[in-house]
């Protein structure tokens, strides 16, 4: 029998989801090998019960009912996989925890906004609530980074991702880099590997999607951003906008 | 050694006659920067580079192979095939060549000689070429502004010819072939060369002092300049990255989806990343960001010295050029010789 696996989405966009169907060319390999019961975004039909080998969630958890299903998922599975920057670290929608959910409604919105907020409140990475054997992030979390994981742990490995920065594989594909050589806001060094240095390749600073690096030197390249008169408020806030749960912990 | 000239008009034709002889890599522009890549034409090429953002290690030991595949049923095969396709590397600078030859001793002719760089490097023709340093090279000081070995053919500019140094048989294979495009060099060419190699010589803005240096870093180990360094480095790698001389890399192991079967890939690693040091069990060697940079420098400076007898740094300026913090190779070593004072960041005093 092949293992079951279910697919999960909690606050966030689908963007994984939508990054797991758009693995076209190995998606018969990957139902070849699993058995996927439980994917609202895949399917209509689900088992909703039954016990799973893996559990791949994707979003963040924003309320008690979410965090109620993620309970669920967890008791269910072996293994629980978190899936993109905010799973792994609360991504968009943790932002800004320290703003109150009326006030946020009231800046978005103005003042004919809604008249009650929604049942929602700062949006926290899933390992605040259970354990997470695997997280792999990203916005959205890179397909090839999904199927190395089905394939790692359906051999009894724990796939391993990259600890590096951007940087490394900015330089495997010899860019010139952008902040040396023009002088661009990039978050290369401080932001974890795994999608191939994508925005530099098109000329775009990175704006760590991925999440901060372990051990960021935040204070250095701050540092040599002001030197080079780049807008640090800005870059902070492009920056928080996938991992600040994390780099208001490393501040603290 | 078997000396020629060829008129530069001849240049053209010259490049025509490559291709018999493998895959063509020249210089071409790459950003603001240059890379050694495969010229769509030839009036591509750049003659005048400064330096390419990666060395020529990048077509020995490329930043991702696959060394075996691996099968439950086949057992293990080599991708040595991969490696065998023959390569002509033009435009290389010589402290570029010195750099390969510091890799022979360290993937051909160590204990562990390493297939995979030998089947790469026995099949690439290279053809060196002079260039005029700029603020970042100090391969004067590293006595890699010139090399005698390493090389197929070498092309010097002495004005309105190269002179042509042929280093080995194939070099000279490429010279028959080529036909009558070079001649017979006179005094007045040697002469031209002598003069155009001590000017150059001359031209160093920057210069390294190397005499004693591995004493003194013995002397240094536990300087505080350490600790400033590391608070600036961002671990990026980008300096082992481009470095000619630094060959760290990582061996994993991909199993496909579904199967047994797989790849084993080598990649570039460095020694900045927090992982290089760490092993089973959780112990890392090297936990501190300041211990890894030190460790680069005294694997560079020192280390390979008492190893080798040499420095395994060839003055090619790149790790100055693409450190984004600033770290500068020069600064280092001027503050550890206690020759300048506080963070060995900005301008060093030479240039
Ligand atoms: S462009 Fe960005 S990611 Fe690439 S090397 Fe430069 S800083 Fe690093
Ligand atoms: S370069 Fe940075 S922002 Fe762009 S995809 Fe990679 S991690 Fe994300
Ligand atoms: S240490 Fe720096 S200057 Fe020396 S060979 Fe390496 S990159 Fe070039
Ligand atoms: S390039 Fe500079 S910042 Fe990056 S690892 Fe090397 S010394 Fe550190």
């Amino acid at each position: 029998m092949k293992p079951k696996i279910g697919i999960y989405g909690l606050s966030g966009c689908w963007g994984e989801q939508i990054n797991i169907l758009n693995c076209e060319d190995e998606l018969l390999d990957i139902v070849g090998a699993v058995d996927i019961v439980d994917f609202l975004g895949g399917s209509s039909v689900n088992d909703t019960e039954s016990r799973l080998a893996i559990a791949f969630v994707e979003g963040s958890v924003a309320n008690a009912r979410e965090e109620k299903e993620l309970q669920h998922i967890r008791n269910r599975s072996d293994l629980l996989v978190a899936c993109g920057s905010c799973a792994c670290f609360g991504g968009v929608g943790a932002m800004d925890a320290q703003v109150s959910r009326p006030e946020l409604i009231k800046q978005v919105y103005g003042n004919n906004g809604p008249a009650k907020s929604w049942d929602i409140g700062p949006h926290k990475p899933l390992s605040e609530f259970v354990k997470v054997d695997l997280a792999i992030p990203g916005c959205p979390m890179e397909s090839k980074a999904f199927v190395k994981a089905v394939s790692s742990l359906l051999n009894g490995d724990v796939p391993l991702l990259p600890t590096y920065p951007v940087c490394l594989e900015c330089k495997m594909k010899e860019y010139d880099c952008l902040l040396v050589s023009r002088g661009l806001p990039c978050a290369g060094p401080v932001t974890v590997a795994g999608c191939g240095a994508r925005c530099p390749g098109y000329n775009v600073a990175c704006i760590g999607c991925h999440g901060p690096v372990d051990e960021a030197n935040m204070g250095s390249i701050e540092k040599i951003f002001e030197q080079k008169e780049l807008p640090m408020d800005q870059i902070k806030l492009k920056l928080r906008t996938f991992a600040a749960p994390v780099l208001d912990k490393e501040r603290e | 050694m078997k000396i020629l000239k060829m008129p530069k008009q001849n240049l053209d034709l010259f490049v025509s006659v490559l291709p018999a002889f493998g895959e063509v890599y020249a210089p071409v522009k790459r950003g603001k920067g240059f890379a050694f890549d495969k010229p769509s034409l030839w009036s591509d090429v750049q003659m005048k580079y400064t330096r390419t953002i990666l060395p020529p290690k990048k077509l020995m030991l490329p930043p991702r192979e696959t060394t075996i595949a691996f099968d439950p049923v086949e057992g293990f095969q080599d991708q040595l095939a991969m490696a065998s396709k023959p390569m002509v590397l033009f435009g290389v600078h010589p402290y570029d060549i010195y750099g390969l030859n510091i890799l022979d001793r360290v993937f051909a002719q160590s204990k562990y000689p390493d297939p995979y760089y030998i089947a790469r490097r026995k099949n690439t023709a290279i053809i060196g070429m002079d260039f005029e340093p700029d603020d970042k090279h100090f391969a004067g000081s590293m006595n890699s502004d010139f090399v005698d070995s390493g090389f197929d053919l070498f092309l010097s500019d002495i004005g309105d010819d190269y002179l042509v140094l042929v280093g080995t048989s194939r070099g000279d294979d490429i010279v028959v072939m080529s036909g009558c495009l070079m001649q017979t060099p006179g005094e007045a060419d040697f002469a031209a060369y002598k003069r155009r190699s001590k000017d150059r010589r001359a031209s160093y803005k920057t210069k390294l002092e190397m005499e004693d240096l591995p004493e003194i870093m013995e002397m240094e180990y536990h300087s505080k300049a350490w600790e400033d360094i590391g608070n600036r480095c961002l671990s990026c790698g980008s300096c082992s990255m481009a470095c000619p001389t630094c060959y760290c890399f990582d061996i994993n192991d991909e199993v496909e989806l579904g199967s047994r079967k797989g790849q084993r890939i080598r990649s570039w690693d460095s020694c900045l990343f927090k992982t290089h040091a760490l092993v089973a069990g959780g112990e890392n060697f090297r936990e501190e960001r300041s211990s890894r940079i030190k460790f680069r420098y005294y694997h560079k400076q020192r280390g390979f010295v008492a190893e080798y007898g040499r420095p395994s740094c060839i003055g090619c300026g790149r790790c100055v050029e693409v450190c984004p913090a600033e770290i500068n190779i020069i600064s280092v070593i001027e503050t550890i010789r206690g020759e300048r004072d506080g963070i060995a960041s900005s301008a060093p005093k030479s240039v």
